[in-house]
């Protein structure tokens, strides 16, 4: 395995530096470092600058041997004395790339994890319910999503969830015809979801549409879209619900030794929701990272010490109950927050930039305020990778649903969610553990358009303006960047085969 | 099982339901009222006049709004605090700098100079030597509190000087973007230290002394950092001693600058201007506040915030109010979105001082070369009417074909230039009849019948690609045959311009608003004459306008210069390069500008209105 690891690194080190020279010397052909000074008029200032600029990107000596001495400076991160140049403006290029890594990774990690979770899920449903009306209409829109152009889904993003919400959510309100209307299409996508006979397809659709229709009217008199409220009411119950989810779904709700961490863990979940709830009005990341792990803790010791030989399944489910609980907890606080947070930002989604300039709140009104102005990106970037993750799910699950070892499993009586999660899942998992790492890379490169339109200066943006300015040090930092992590990220799908795959191990 | 789980769910519904019962109307029944503008509102552009027909706003009473408005004029990061270093000059950082930087003069919205009254005055004592005598303000006096004085500008005509050198004999002193001004008055200004009167007298005469930079940065300041008095610096300054101006110039070419979003330290950070700047959000924003100890009129808003954003995203910000003012990239699509948004934004346009022109090559391989009725010939067949028409008009529905070379319409000298130098018969229209003539004349080599023109541009640029579309359209029925062979490095070093190998080359010039700069492009062997065009007329008027003080007399030379070019058709004129910009129609006196300064020019006067 080491010389597997260490022999893919060189090849990879080899590849990395013919790129580096291609894209170095595409970058100093690919135009005139001096246009835009050329046709100022003839200020004698423009004269001055132009030298700073021959200067600064060293214009009077041959492309090769700037690219040897970038090189230079480059190898020396081997040794931790980075040097990758200077800019036209002669500002270092790692102190930029320091930055735009961090806002892109920062927009990038978000969208991939939703991505990763939502087109698995829909991925193996589909391949689950293979030529169903939920197959044909997820399919539909999967390939809707794929052949949607980025900046186009972020220019309608703009319009409808920034410009249209942001109008409609100062005196927010439905028409009769918005509810019926949104009820009904809410109903007919659940119907198609849940599937099954006539007479099941109509029960969910009418329940689905009815809570719909009443809904809508009665958060809008709660006037929920500007104060929203949850209460521990409604924790308590929607923990409940989780619990029994979990329950039912494992062990059933007979054994004593499952039904009592998961219960102690609800009690818990209610008891810190308000003993924390001063700590949390005010906290910052440490706290809520103490958090985190606490309700992963809590229920793992509950779970070990009650569970007996259901360990796992006490575990699971006390779990979920805890951290459904801290999600709520946050949820909660974050709608006390929502109103003190509007009379600060009226508009609460922005079209532009990675937070509003000058804001000043509290943590939980700053965390708003970030949160408003990552979402429209991050659901532009997941929209494209959902649709095609869940495409080579689909695609691998059902090759696998054809092999032999499964029909194995089913004659052995095995639960059919156990067949699926463990015999069918888990193998159909290793081609995408692939192109999950691979898009993760392509996805860090690719943001470059998302970047621009948001107003994002991250590593797409430090690529562009550097090509823009015929400026190679921030683009072979950009090239450096995605390349290495292209080949880090290959390598680690190596490995995680590796993991899910025991016939690689080697 | 069923009855089980139906029970169940019915069991969550209701536990749902009672949750949800349990809730009530969240808020106060009152809608809280939006925030309104306090403050009053000044007079809007309507009523207000422009001081001198082309200067800023008159509003004498203007209070300070409790507010902020947001403007971007494009995504490029602000370079710091000191825009004078070749680094961080550029449009984008000058029109933030322009707001805490003060000057004696600056240019109203069709390029006139006009006096800053604000600062100071500065008159004319003697045309030979040409001599100044400048008057600072005594209420003049930087944010901290010091007094501004003559100091201040022995500092911004001392660190204007490219031939100091430093100790290792290669870099200058004063990193400054412009050098010239101490081989320009080599005595500098003359007066009290601490007194607010000098003058400076200039060896040469120079009809641009008014764009002379002679306030720019606090001398105190870089007396404070440079660990020496401010009588020491000034004398260093005046003896121009690169020794002791060592320390004193490092921090003026770098102490101001740290880096994108550091903003120098508070006791550096000093304004002259009506703001001074507050906040700088690296890759996002730049904000700055009234200026507490600023004289003159107020600023218009508490907070004036700078957003660094792409231009195609500007439209829906503004319409999302995250920008209030904006100044885009003038493209055909931005207008249609722009009036799509209907009375919620004012779209402001007009032309701007940067002019497109086709020139000729007289060198190289060239077929113009020598040949002055070709170069006639394709003139004519150049479709003016028909590129404005198409390409500019939509975009500026006042835009018209420009005549001359050296003044915009407008100006005085424009209407005369018109009259007595351009041959309006000849080039008014496209006259295809007397093109064909002249190229079937022409000694000049022909394939098939026909005279190759090769015509080049720096790519990509789509409206020049029309624009040679529409020429090869109409000069091949007039016997041409026009090749576009525009690249990405067209102009650059080593590209068909520097070797001289094109024929025809279009292009535009950024007008600066000087008096005297159409000597570096049609005079023999300047950098900037690209087509290696040399005429001894030509050359003794442009000298004329570098040297007279007179006027009329630089008027009358520029009038013969441009009569000269016309009769050997150094190059035609186009079209002004149109400006969009646009702002929110809750936002007042937004004016449009044709000089580089854009939009931002009188930005401190902005202020909200009701809609």
């Amino acid at each position: 395995m080491l010389s597997f690891i260490l022999r893919r690194l060189g090849i990879s080190a080899i590849v990395l530096l013919l790129a580096s020279v291609l894209v170095y010397f595409l970058t100093t052909i690919s135009g005139d470092p001096l246009a835009g000074m050329r046709e100022q008029a003839n200020d004698p200032k423009v004269a001055a600058q132009m030298q700073a600029r021959i200067v600064a990107l060293d214009l009077d000596t041959p492309w090769f041997i700037r690219y040897l001495k970038w090189l230079g400076g480059a190898a020396g991160c081997v040794w931790g004395q980075c040097n990758l140049g200077t800019d036209v403006n002669g500002n270092a290029v790692l102190d930029q790339l320091g930055s735009a890594a961090a806002s892109t990774l920062r927009l990038v990690l978000l969208s991939v994890v939703i991505a990763c979770i939502v087109g698995i899920l829909v991925g193996v449903l589909t391949a689950i319910r293979q030529y169903s009306d939920f197959d044909y209409i997820v399919t539909f829109i999967a390939f809707v999503l794929f052949s949607l152009p980025v900046f186009w889904v972020a220019v309608l993003l703009k319009e409808y969830a920034a410009i249209n919400y942001n109008n409609w959510i100062a005196n927010p309100s439905f028409t009769p015809a918005q509810v019926v209307l949104t009820a009904i299409i809410l109903g007919l996508i659940v119907m198609l979801f849940m599937g099954g006979s006539w007479k099941r397809r109509v029960l969910s659709f009418g329940v689905v549409a009815v809570v719909v229709g009443v809904a809508m009217p009665y958060f809008t008199w709660l006037r929920f879209w500007q104060y929203p409220q949850m209460g521990p009411a409604v924790i308590a119950v929607v923990v409940l619900a989780v619990g029994a989810f979990a329950l039912q779904t494992t062990v059933g709700f007979k054994e004593r030794r499952v039904w009592l961490p998961a219960l102690i863990s609800a009690a818990l979940v209610m008891v810190v929701y308000y003993a924390s709830w001063n700590l949390l009005s005010e906290p910052n990341w440490w706290i809520l990272i103490l958090g985190l792990v606490l309700a992963i803790a809590v229920p793992w010791l509950l779970g070990a010490w009650l569970g007996g030989r259901y360990r796992p399944q006490a575990i699971g489910a006390a779990a979920s109950v805890t951290l459904t609980g801290a999600f709520l907890t946050i949820v909660d606080h974050l709608f006390v927050t929502w109103p003190g947070f509007m009379a600060l930002k009226p508009r609460p989604i922005s079209t532009i930039g990675s937070n509003t300039p000058n804001f000043t709140g509290n943590f939980w009104e700053t965390f708003l305020d970030n949160g408003t102005q990552l979402l429209l990106p991050t659901v532009v970037l997941a929209v494209v990778s959902i649709a095609s993750y869940s495409r080579y799910t689909r695609a691998a699950m059902i090759d696998v649903q054809g092999q032999d070892y499964m029909r194995t499993a089913r004659s052995k009586g095995l639960p059919e969610r156990t067949v699926i999660l463990r015999h069918a899942f888990r193998n159909a998992l290793i081609p995408i553990v692939t192109i999950v790492a691979m898009d993760f890379a392509a996805v860090i490169g690719g943001a470059v358009i998302t970047e621009q339109v948001f107003g994002w200066k991250g590593m797409g943006e430090l690529f562009q303006t550097g090509l823009k300015n015929v400026d190679p040090a921030p683009v072979m930092a950009f090239v450096l960047v995605t390349g290495g992590v292209a080949v880090l990220f290959n390598l680690l799908s190596d490995v995680i085969y590796a993991l899910i795959d025991p016939r690689i191990r080697v | 099982m069923r009855l089980k789980r139906i029970s169940l769910a019915v069991a969550a519904g209701a536990a749902a339901a009672l949750a949800l019962a349990s809730c009530s109307p969240g808020g106060n029944n009152t809608p809280s009222s939006s925030g309104s503008v306090s403050g009053s509102a000044s007079d809007s552009a309507a009523q207000a006049a422009q001081i001198d027909g082309s200067g800023k706003l008159d509003l004498k009473d203007i209070q300070t709004q409790d507010g902020e408005i947001k403007v971007s004029v494009g995504s490029t990061e602000f370079g710091g605090y000191n825009t004078l270093t070749p680094a961080t000059y550029d449009t984008y950082s000058s029109a933030i700098s322009a707001l805490y930087t003060t000057g004696f003069f600056y240019f109203g919205t069709d390029g006139k100079v006009i006096p800053n009254e604000t600062l100071g005055t500065a008159e004319v004592v003697s045309d030979s030597p040409l001599q100044v005598k400048y008057t600072i303000n005594p209420d003049a006096v930087w944010s901290d509190g010091t007094p501004i004085t003559v100091a201040d500008a022995v500092l911004a005509w001392g660190s204007q000087n490219a031939s100091l050198l430093g100790s290792d004999g290669k870099t200058p002193v004063f990193n400054n973007v412009s050098g010239d001004l101490v081989a320009l008055a080599p005595k500098g200004p003359e007066g009290d230290v601490n007194g607010k009167e000098f003058t400076l007298t200039y060896k040469e005469p120079n009809l641009d002394w008014k764009l002379q930079t002679l306030m720019a940065q606090p001398a105190h300041v870089v007396a404070k950092q440079a660990g020496m008095s401010v009588d020491d610096l000034v004398s260093a300054l005046r003896e121009q001693d690169a020794t002791k101006l060592a320390k004193a110039g490092a921090f003026w070419s770098t102490g101001w600058n740290k880096g994108a979003g550091q903003l120098p330290a508070d006791d550096l950070n000093v304004s002259s201007g009506p703001y001074i700047l507050d906040s700088w959000q690296k890759g996002q924003s730049v904000s700055l506040v009234p200026n507490p100890k600023y004289w003159g009129p107020k600023a218009g808003v508490s907070k004036l915030t700078f957003r660094f954003v792409d231009s195609g995203a500007m439209v829906q910000a503004l319409q999302n109010k995250d920008l209030d003012v904006m100044s885009p990239q003038p493209t055909l699509d931005t207008i249609k979105q722009l009036e799509a948004l209907g009375s919620a934004v004012k779209i402001i346009k007009g032309d701007t001082m940067t002019w497109e022109h086709v020139d000729f090559n007289f060198a190289g391989t060239s077929v113009f070369k020598d040949d002055a009725d070709l170069r006639k010939a394709f003139a004519m067949c150049i479709p003016r009417e028909q590129i404005v028409e198409q390409l500019i008009k939509p975009l500026n529905p006042d835009a018209k074909v420009l005549n001359s070379r050296v003044s915009f319409p407008g100006d005085d000298l424009y209407d005369r230039v018109v009259q007595e130098a351009y041959p309006a018969s000849t080039y008014d229209s496209v006259n295809l009849e007397e093109s064909k003539k002249l190229v079937d004349a022409s000694s000049a080599a022909k394939t098939n019948g026909k005279v190759t023109v090769r015509i080049g541009y720096n790519s990509p640029n789509p409206r020049r690609a029309n624009e040679v579309q529409l020429i090869k359209a109409s000069c091949d029925q007039a016997g041409f045959d026009v090749k576009d062979i525009s690249s990405e490095t067209f102009s650059a070093e080593g590209g068909p311009v520097t070797k001289n190998d094109y024929d025809a080359f279009l292009f535009a010039w950024a007008g600066s608003g000087q008096l005297t700069s159409d000597s570096n492009i049609y005079m023999t062997g300047q950098p900037q004459n690209f087509g290696k065009y040399s005429n001894a007329e030509v050359d003794k008027q442009l000298t004329i306008t570098k040297t007279t003080m007179d006027l009329t007399k630089h008027g009358d030379a520029l009038v013969a210069t441009e009569k000269q070019l016309w009769d050997d058709m150094f190059g035609i004129p186009i079209f002004q390069h149109p400006g969009i910009d646009a702002a929110g129609a809750d936002v007042t006196n937004v004016i449009h500008t044709q000089t580089q300064d854009g939009i931002t020019w009188n930005a401190e006067q902005w202020q909200r209105v009701a809609e």
